[in-house]
């Protein structure tokens, strides 16, 4: 967190507008190249996770209250102070890539698309919530995100097999 | 000695107090208070401390207290060795505690909620249940594995799950379902001192319910014998069927019901597996209509158990109608507190099934 502020801010006070990210070369297995070492992280990007990161901050922060009021009841696992993988996983995905997590899911359900408004209605029982009230903090799913597990350990195996991409051909051909 | 005897006579007070003092029986017992928890606490600790063999394994049992506090007090009192706290692994700890069962152990393992016991459910049918039988007698498991069941408040689908009929459903295994603050004092130490695998279905929402209980049930050596049902109130126009928290429901119903002219027999099965049978169709032949409630789903469940047995005894030729059951709906559990509260059996579901089985 404060790496990544430090380089926001640097990155602002840039005429560019751009900075690189440098990360550690790390050991291979069955792979034929890793992860790159560097990345660019340009002033519109950093801006747009940090926007990300301080809505879902600020989200979970008025859950939090919403919780000890008792408007939403049963299990509530909060998502503030870990923004950062949510917004960081996402960064180095695409939509269409499948994710499935476990129980602490709301930061990834927004980073994944799904309106405040619909969490929030789902976390208080509504039907304008994501699953229709019927699912509740651990229960929110969208388009290639597979919530929201309420079972330690179940998303290990039940991650969707190829996660990264699905095969397009047969194996025959 | 005349002096002595006048002074007996003058004041009934003393008489009482020498009475007491002489060891006399008095008429009535003082009958204490004491909420489900804290029932199953005393049942633990006291085999705790009966047989060395016996220890209490489970996620937070040690150090937290028991996550619903049910284990407090314990690992101060007994230590590392007797009360043992594990990682988040279901299937883990419950295989070890079936090894330590099978090398001589009387291992308590605590399921924070029995829907975490599916994920070790393999080791607690084809390690603890079947081994008895696969061995010939061999091999005897003899483990209790105990947790809430059922239904909460607000955990939604995946944590709101009834097991009574998925363990009763398997041979080899006993199962209990206590209701009130009793049951689960003597069904826990009957559980305990059983050689066979129990599986033992508490409630949450009961946990912090406060019963009366009799000197005698307090009693160190008090058990319940599994596979015997207990009729909580006599009546004679219906019979009612039920197992843990739903008794309670039944009997607000059978009050409610009274006050219209209908009697309700209520009876608490206790025992899940082995099913007490006979007393549910002593009952049904001296009523002849029957009502079963449970928390679970409908199908292949307690109340269809209990119907298919009513049908083969000899109970079915005095039922004057078909037998109504009162369960969960067939739906996962939902999360919104309207849906939810409509999903589980209430009194007036219990009310209206009564007099739609008396045709009142």
């Amino acid at each position: 967190m404060k790496t990544m502020l430090a380089i926001i801010s640097n990155a602002l006070c840039r005429i560019t507008g751009k900075n690189a990210v440098s990360g550690s070369r790390c050991d291979l297995h069955g792979l034929e190249a890793g992860p790159p070492v560097r990345a660019e992280l340009t002033r519109e990007q950093g801006l747009q996770y940090y926007r990300t990161m301080q809505t879902v901050r600020r989200m979970e922060l008025k859950a939090d209250q919403l919780y000890k009021q008792k408007i939403i009841r049963g299990f509530c696992h909060l998502y503030d102070g870990q923004e950062a993988c949510a917004a960081g996983i996402e960064a180095a995905i695409n939509p269409s890539d499948h994710l499935i997590t476990a129980y602490r899911a709301h930061g990834f359900t927004f980073t994944r698309g799904v309106p405040i408004k619909e969490i929030l209605a789902e976390l208080t029982g509504r039907k304008g919530g994501v699953a229709k009230g019927k699912g509740g903090s651990m229960h929110m799913y969208a388009p290639h995100f597979y919530g929201g597990n309420g079972i330690v350990g179940a998303q290990v195996t039940r991650k969707p097999v190829d996660c990264i991409k699905v095969p397009t051909t047969s194996i025959h051909s | 000695m005349a002096t002595s005897l006048r002074c007996f006579l003058r004041s009934g007070k003393r008489a009482g107090l020498v009475a007491a003092q002489r060891g006399f029986s008095r008429s009535s017992a003082a009958a204490v208070q004491v909420n489900v928890r804290d029932a199953l606490n005393q049942a633990m600790d006291e085999e705790l401390e009966r047989d060395e063999r016996v220890f209490l394994l489970g996620e937070e049992v040690a150090q937290y207290d028991g996550a619903y506090k049910v284990s407090r007090g314990l690992w101060k009192k007994y230590g590392d060795k007797r009360i043992i706290d594990t990682p988040i692994s279901e299937m883990g700890f419950a295989g070890i505690a079936v090894g330590a069962a099978m090398a001589g152990l009387r291992p308590i393992c605590e399921f924070m909620t029995f829907n975490f016991s599916m994920q070790a459910i393999d080791q607690v049918i084809n390690s603890a249940a079947k081994t008895y039988y696969m061995s010939a007698g061999l091999q005897p498991v003899p483990i209790v594995f105990r947790g809430p069941n059922g239904a909460s408040a607000g955990v939604a689908a995946q944590h709101s799950q009834c097991f009574a009929a998925w363990y009763a459903h398997c041979p080899g295994l006993k199962v209990v379902s206590p209701w009130n603050s009793e049951d689960a004092r003597g069904l826990l130490k009957a559980a305990i001192r059983d050689d066979n695998p129990v599986v033992f279905l508490e409630n949450e929402l009961m946990y912090g319910v406060p019963f009366e209980m009799s000197e005698e049930s307090l009693s160190k050596n008090f058990t319940i014998p599994i596979g015997k049902a207990k009729v909580e109130r006599q009546g004679a126009h219906v019979t009612l069927v039920s197992h843990s928290r739903f008794v309670g429901l039944c009997l607000d119903a059978a009050a409610v019901l009274a006050k219209e002219g209908v009697d309700c027999e209520v009876i608490n099965l206790r025992t899940i597996r082995p099913l007490d049978v006979e007393c549910i169709e002593g009952s049904v032949m001296k009523t002849n209509h029957l009502v079963t409630v449970e928390g679970g789903w409908p199908q292949f469940g307690v109340g269809a158990e209990i119907c298919a047995r009513i049908m083969e005894g000899p109970a079915f030729n005095y039922l004057d109608s078909p037998v109504t059951r009162v369960t969960g709906v067939d739906i996962p559990m939902p999360y919104a507190k309207i849906l939810e509260d409509h999903s589980l059996p209430q009194v007036k579901d219990i009310i209206f099934s009564v007099k739609k089985t008396l045709n009142v």
